[in-house]
């Protein structure tokens, strides 16, 4: 037995931490915000299950994505929903998405020395309306973009987007410019290629895809509901409207 | 004989591993080599032998060939399927084939499926598992179908249904549910694809496709890509780029072809100038 | 912070009351001060914030094994890093500038990170080392800052601010926090600048720079610097510097972003894009000499790789 071995002395730790894969990204536009994660999760080269969903409803007009250790993730979702409920109690409205963010980078700050292993994508709209991320590190440094992917394929996902949202490396035709944000239907693409080109050369991206759609309050949600399979999620049609599109991805 | 200083002999050149070893130590550790994540199978049948792979190679996590061949030829009546790093298998059974081609014509017999598997195990065994392939032989021969499972140390198993690979586990208990002995041609392909499958969606290290290699005392059918559960999806948009999208810094047009102006000259006139040059 | 040695120590009283608590399964995430506004900050304002730690010998070393991703490449949970920053004092307030991206190993993980932290109207911070530690610390220290102003009626100076965090961070020494930035401001005393770093450093200076591209941009800065440079060619200086460190060190560039602080505040100057400084200059601005600051136009025609016209082209 090679491993049996005593030339070495071995070294036992406390190790809580475990990769369960999977990818999840957002995209903002003008007036609608796009969240996305795929449903696998996995250890190792076993699925655990194909349906987990990564990302998750808030409050109407905000939606968490959670990636990274799952056990982790969902307890950190379940604690910013209880605050969140907490909130709604105290002060009779939904908490703020700029609050939520802030909110959640003292939750992960506060296991500062014992991090939640988690990356965390809240999107959503703002008080006035317009489309927005924040992207968290595991201990709680965040920032507003306008797009962001994290988890197994960001490596893969991050430069698609770089390019096809931020224009990164394109030079815009003789005359014109590029456009400051993308109509929804074009960042749905742009989100269905993603996660079919993450599932062919990721090996911990697959199964299935749940895509969110917030829209703001009197904006057009521009034929999303004409779209296959789509899903209306918000209770009064007159608020932030918020949707859910569901795609099967390969399973290999 | 006087060798020249570059010779090196034959084999392995280890001239690296101190320098690789060190830098290990350091950090810095060795580029990560292909492997095949893998689901190889084997299994007996009425008239011979079936093998069957996934075609999914990966690096890490990331899938670095999305329909590879796993089963690779040995001789016309043997197979040899690989899992483990892609190079290692490759080379080792290209290497064996060629052997064995060497060994048939000096022998002038039909080579033995034990034969291939004697010469695969003892080199492995040499290498101490240093060449990481793990292997699934099989043929058939004048002694009839043999199957057997090859490990990177050297041992091996002779058995009538077998697998490989990190999908190994999954491929087996569906040979362990289905397999039975003596079973028809159609009957066997079907498990075998059954126990691919089960790799290709259970196992994160295999995918893509199926391929399968019948052989019977009489043919060897080769059949890639039996089965294509995974076929590639239509994208929404299409990435075609508008010329001009690249910004360059700098445009410098050359001639491929050089033009010269040539004066032709002739008569005397023209040998006492070229004279004057000398 | 003797609590929270204290805490992790299994003969310290605070131990039994510890695991007396376990017992009955009080946690402090649902305690009463989580409720409600005082959610969030609202907390942090009665006192220093709680912090959960893992129930091990060492929790810094378990917290070394599990992010330091130096010692360990694959290690799970990745800590941004990588940066260059700057600030400098001279006669017309204080100039900081600093780069935006944001490294998790080789990967660039962000490019557009605000390593400015508008700590309140009057006083700035700079980011290098661990992102979230930089945002949170200097958020609270706004809090701090604030409730300074509330209670003596006056702002805060620049060193009492500094100290503040400074004495916060020591607090910590040996827990992990790693954090390298500058306090700029203007106080009763004029402009000034203070180094504060993770390991208790805290230093008043005239002129620093921080992170891995610090190096270079010091190159830059140390050649230009006077006392007596104008607004203009001040904010020229601290851009030009920030365009060096972001085009030799891998782990800085991206964008610049610069600040002016002077009597009435700090004013943001703008954001530029350090290829775009490279190839084209940072535009029609006041100082700039106008141009790329690229060397390939400084060379055009002179050297060998950049033969002029007609040569080299046999």
């Amino acid at each position: 037995m090679p491993d049996g071995s005593f030339a070495h002395p071995q070294q036992r730790q406390f190790n809580p931490y475990t990769d369960n894969g999977g990818t999840i990204l957002a995209i903002a536009g003008a007036d609608f915000t796009v969240i996305a994660g795929d449903t696998r999760q996995s250890e190792g080269y076993s699925i655990q299950t194909r349906y987990a969903p990564k990302v998750f409803r808030l409050t109407d007009r905000a939606v968490l994505a959670v990636n990274g250790f799952a056990a982790d993730g969902n307890m950190f979702v379940k604690k910013v929903k209880q605050r969140l409920e907490w909130y709604r109690h105290a002060h009779a409205k939904d908490m703020p998405l700029r609050a939520i963010a802030r909110l959640i980078q003292t939750m992960l700050y506060a296991q500062r020395f014992f991090p939640y292993y988690v990356y965390n994508i809240l999107g959503g709209i703002e008080e006035d309306g317009s489309g927005a991320v924040y992207s968290f590190d595991p201990v709680g440094s965040y920032e507003r973009e306008a797009c962001r992917a994290a988890g197994a394929a960001q490596s893969l996902v991050q430069p698609f987007l770089d390019n096809q949202i931020y224009f990164k490396n394109q030079k815009a035709a003789p005359g014109t410019s590029h456009p400051t944000h993308l109509p929804l239907s074009d960042v749905l693409s742009i989100v269905i290629d993603s996660f079919t080109s993450a599932t062919e050369r990721h090996i911990e991206v697959g199964d299935g895809l749940e895509i969110y759609v917030v829209v703001a309050r009197g904006r057009s949600p521009q034929g999303i509901e004409g779209i296959r399979g789509v899903q209306e999620l918000s209770a009064q049609p007159n608020g932030d409207r918020t949707f859910i599109l569901r795609r099967e991805l390969k399973k290999d | 004989m006087a060798t020249a200083s570059v010779y090196s002999g034959p084999g392995f050149d280890f001239t690296n591993e101190v320098r690789n070893n060190f830098l290990t130590e350091r950090g810095i550790p060795l580029p990560k080599a292909t492997s095949t994540g893998t689901t190889i199978v084997g299994c007996l049948f009425k008239d011979g032998v079936i093998l069957g792979a996934d075609t999914r190679a990966t690096e890490g996590p990331i899938v670095a060939d999305k329909n590879c061949e796993k089963i690779h030829y040995i001789t016309d009546n043997i197979r040899c399927c690989g899992a483990g790093t892609a190079a290692d298998t490759e080379f080792t059974t290209a290497l064996i084939s060629s052997n064995m081609e060497l060994h048939s014509l000096s022998t002038g017999r039909k080579p033995r499926v034990v034969t291939a598997m004697t010469m695969l195990k003892q080199m492995l065994f040499r290498y101490q598992g240093q060449i990481g392939a793990a292997l699934v032989l099989g043929g058939v021969d004048v002694t009839g179908p043999q199957l057997f499972t090859i490990h990177p140390h050297g041992s091996t198993d002779k058995l009538p249904y077998v697998t490989m690979g990190s999908g190994s586990l999954a491929a087996m208990a569906v040979f362990e549910a289905q397999w039975k002995p003596n079973m028809e041609r159609a009957e066997a392909l079907d498990l075998v694809c059954a126990a691919v499958s089960a790799g290709i969606f259970n196992d994160l290290g295999s995918g893509s496709n199926v391929d399968a290699c019948v052989i019977t005392a009489s043919h060897t059918e080769t059949l890639r890509n039996f089965v294509k559960p995974n076929e590639r999806v239509q994208k929404e948009r299409s990435y075609t780029f508008r010329r001009g999208t690249t910004e360059w810094t700098k445009e410098d047009v050359r001639a491929l072809v050089v033009e010269e102006d040539i004066t032709h000259i002739t008569g005397g006139r023209g040998a006492e100038e070229a004279m004057d040059t000398s | 912070m003797n609590s929270f040695l204290t805490r992790y120590s299994s003969t310290a009283p605070e131990a039994d009351i510890r695991k007396a608590k376990e017992l009955y399964g009080e946690d402090e995430d649902f305690s009463e001060v989580m409720w409600g506004s005082t959610g969030g900050f609202g907390n942090l304002a009665s006192g220093v914030p709680m912090f959960k730690l893992p129930s091990v010998q060492d929790p810094a070393s378990f917290l070394r094994m599990h992010t330091d991703d130096h010692a360990d490449p694959s290690c799970r949970i990745k800590i941004k890093h990588g940066t260059t920053t700057l600030a400098f004092r001279f006669q017309g307030g204080v100039i900081v500038a600093v780069d935006s991206r944001a490294t998790a190993g080789s990967y660039v993980a962000s490019g557009t990170v605000k390593k400015v932290i508008e700590i309140n109207p009057y006083l700035l911070g700079t980011m290098a080392g661990g992102a979230a530690d930089c945002q949170y610390w200097e958020t609270y220290l706004g809090i701090q800052c604030r409730l300074h102003e509330l209670r003596n009626r006056e702002r805060i100076s620049v060193a009492a601010a500094s100290k503040y965090l400074s004495n916060l961070v020591y607090s910590y020494k040996g827990m992990g926090l790693s954090m390298g930035t500058m306090i700029c401001g203007w106080d009763k005393t004029g402009p000034a600048i203070f180094y504060v770093d993770s390991d208790g450093t805290r230093l008043k200076g005239d002129l620093f720079s921080v992170g891995s591209g610090s190096t270079f941009a010091y190159g830059v800065l140390d050649q230009g610097y006077r006392w007596d440079l104008t607004d203009e060619e001040a904010q020229e200086l601290g851009r030009r510097s920030i365009y060096a460190a972001g085009h030799r060190d891998a782990f800085s560039g991206n964008t610049v972003n610069l600040y002016h602080v002077k009597q009435d505040g700090w004013k943001f100057i703008g954001n530029y894009d350090v290829s775009e400084l490279h190839y084209n200059g940072p535009g029609d601005v006041p100082g700039a000499p106008g141009g790329g600051y690229g060397y390939d136009i400084r060379v055009a025609g002179r050297t060998s790789a950049n033969p002029p016209e007609g040569e080299g082209q046999a």
